[in-house]
């Protein structure tokens, strides 16, 4: 119940958030830009929309969940807001649990209004919606639970900008953990250990894009999709979970 | 009045109305002046918005595809919208050419599954370009990325048929397309009758046809109908050939014009040429040739060599040749 009301009153408060509002509407026009881009190409114009689309979607909700995300906890330790809270019989990780919450919601509505944008483009276009769609739409959602956790476990213990410049690399590094692996592959058995071990314990968030799955009509099973998101809960928990052993030790002063 | 009092007036509140105006002007002018610069700089670099060889040092896509984080297919789009732009040429150069099948290259590397490109790609190359090597090496990359799209196999079977010189290949190909899925109902029976009788006049018009159909870009058509035309002439001259050839049985001498042989009885009517033109006998040699294309097509079934060159890249000094 505490991590709720935390959590409303953080939606509440993002909501007042001028930054999420310049990218949500930089979001929007990415994806109405889209149909001018179409009528420049040569052939599949439904493919260059639905790239664009999911692509801004995808892009502009990382930054979102970014920026937005290292914000929460350093602010309210800026403004010594926190010392109200932590005051009360509010245990801490019940204040970070109530901030990631509040921030999923935001987070939530933002995707479901560029995802609106998107699908009135694509029904103004005569492209046909697929379930896959959805089902991408889906996954890139998991993603953001996973970097917005990665921001928040970064903000209880640096400042906002270092946040954002290490949420920002784990996100690049995230996609591309699967060169680790095949790097690790050709060496010998000690680093090999080494690179699978860093392979394990960063995200890999290539398992979150079906982007391109869209395009070309490519199914995934139930089975699988199920697996990824148990996956991207699995690690935001585990981020999560690091972020609340660390901010139970923090001195607000 | 000095001018410092001027400015403070501005800002008085009885001139309070010349504000706006005053914020107008500005703008307008400092606008004005970006315009300006930014046009002489434009001129002064004579930046055209995309050009060609800016294709050529798009880096590979086996480098590019990691650096975009997972946003390879929006980078596949706008790399072919930006390759779209260049392509409108009627006529490029052979650099130009090879820049195009790098970038492709790169397209098709970031987004293997991008069939469309491969098959434009392996038109403008094969076709355009006369590069059927390029071409041949983007489609076998698709083919292998994709091995149910059908007219990726297609488009080699038509390559080592009419510009390789290798029907027998070229049916193989045919044959492989007409096994796939979605493919049009005609196919198998071109591939069967490409296998039976390779190198046919008759049946290169009938795998003209088919391609005739399966395109939409306006250019390509009418390159692809005037190909039939020299296909249909090619299949005239062997037909008056054999004419003379038989008239020569008969008067044990040549004939004097092309409609001696009507008159002989050995050709039921002179054939049409389909470029309006007429078609030609010579009276000393027996020779026969079209008006407007005097040269005959040779293409699909007597060239081995093929005509296109490859970018021929000799080091001009080789390491041990002073021992030598």
């Amino acid at each position: 119940m505490k991590i709720l009301s935390i959590a409303l009153n953080t939606f509440r408060e993002n909501l007042r958030d001028k930054l999420l509002y310049n990218l949500l509407v930089f979001a929007l026009l990415m994806i109405g830009s889209s149909v001018i881009l179409s009528r420049l190409t040569l052939g599949e114009f439904h493919r260059l929309i639905l790239d664009l689309g999911l692509g801004s979607i995808n892009f502009f909700g990382i930054l979102i969940a970014i920026f937005v995300g290292i914000g929460l906890v350093s602010k309210e330790i800026e403004k010594k807001t926190i010392y109200t809270i932590v005051s009360k019989p509010v245990a801490r990780y019940q204040f970070l649990l109530g901030k990631y919450l509040g921030l999923t919601i935001t987070l939530f509505v933002n995707t479901v209004v560029m995802a609106l944008g998107l699908l009135v483009v694509l029904s103004a276009q005569a492209v046909p919606i697929e379930g896959l769609l959805f089902k991408a739409l889906a996954l890139i959602f998991v993603e953001f639970m996973v970097i917005m956790a990665a921001a928040l476990l970064f903000s209880t213990f640096t400042s906002a900008t270092l946040s954002a410049i290490f949420t920002l690399a784990l996100y690049v590094i995230g996609h591309l953990t699967a060169d680790l692996k095949t790097a690790g592959a050709k060496m010998d058995d000690l680093s090999r250990g080494l690179l699978n071990g860093l392979y394990y314990l960063l995200p890999n968030l290539e398992r979150f894009n079906l982007k391109g799955h869209v395009v070309h009509h490519l199914e995934v099973s139930g089975s699988d999709l199920l697996l990824i998101v148990a996956y991207g809960g699995a690690y935001t928990a585990f981020l999560l979970f690091l972020a609340s052993l660390i901010f139970h030790r923090r001195d607000f002063r | 009045m000095n001018p410092e009092c001027l400015v403070h007036a501005c800002y008085d509140q009885r001139l309070n109305w010349l504000k706006p105006l005053f914020n107008g002007v500005t703008t307008c002018l400092v606008l004005g002046i970006v315009f300006l610069l930014q046009n002489e700089l434009d001129q002064r670099h004579d930046r055209v918005i995309v050009q060609i060889q800016d294709l050529a040092n798009l880096p590979r896509g086996e480098y590019l595809k990691p650096a975009l984080l997972g946003y390879h297919h929006v980078g596949a789009d706008l790399l072919w919208l930006r390759f779209v732009q260049v392509v409108g040429n009627k006529q490029n150069s052979e650099d130009e050419y090879a820049w195009m099948y790098h970038a492709l290259d790169v397209i098709t590397t970031l987004d293997p599954h991008y069939a469309y490109a491969y098959y434009i790609g392996g038109n403008i190359l094969g076709e355009l370009a006369n590069r059927p090597d390029l071409s041949n090496q983007l489609l076998e990359k698709g083919a292998k990325a994709n091995p149910t799209v059908w007219n990726i196999p297609f488009l080699l079977g038509y390559n080592y048929y009419f510009l390789l010189g290798d029907p027998a290949k070229g049916a193989q190909y045919i044959m492989q397309a007409a096994s796939l899925p979605d493919r049009p109902a005609y196919l198998p029976g071109l591939a069967t009758r490409m296998a039976a009788e390779a190198g046919s006049p008759e049946t290169a018009l009938v795998f003209l046809e088919a391609r005739l159909r399966e395109t939409q870009d306006p250019e390509m058509q009418e390159f692809l109908a005037n190909r039939m035309k020299e296909v249909i002439i090619e299949r005239d001259l062997r037909l008056l050939e054999s004419a003379v050839a038989a008239y020569q049985v008969q008067h044990r001498a040549l004939p004097g014009t092309i409609t001696d042989l009507v008159t002989a009885g050995v050709l039921s009517m002179v054939p049409q040429e389909p470029f309006g033109g007429m078609y030609l006998l010579d009276r000393k040699t027996g020779a026969l040739s079209s008006s407007t294309h005097p040269k005959r097509l040779r293409t699909f079934f007597k060239r081995k060599q093929p005509s296109y060159s490859f970018p021929k890249v000799q080091p001009s000094y080789s390491f041990p040749r002073t021992w030598e």
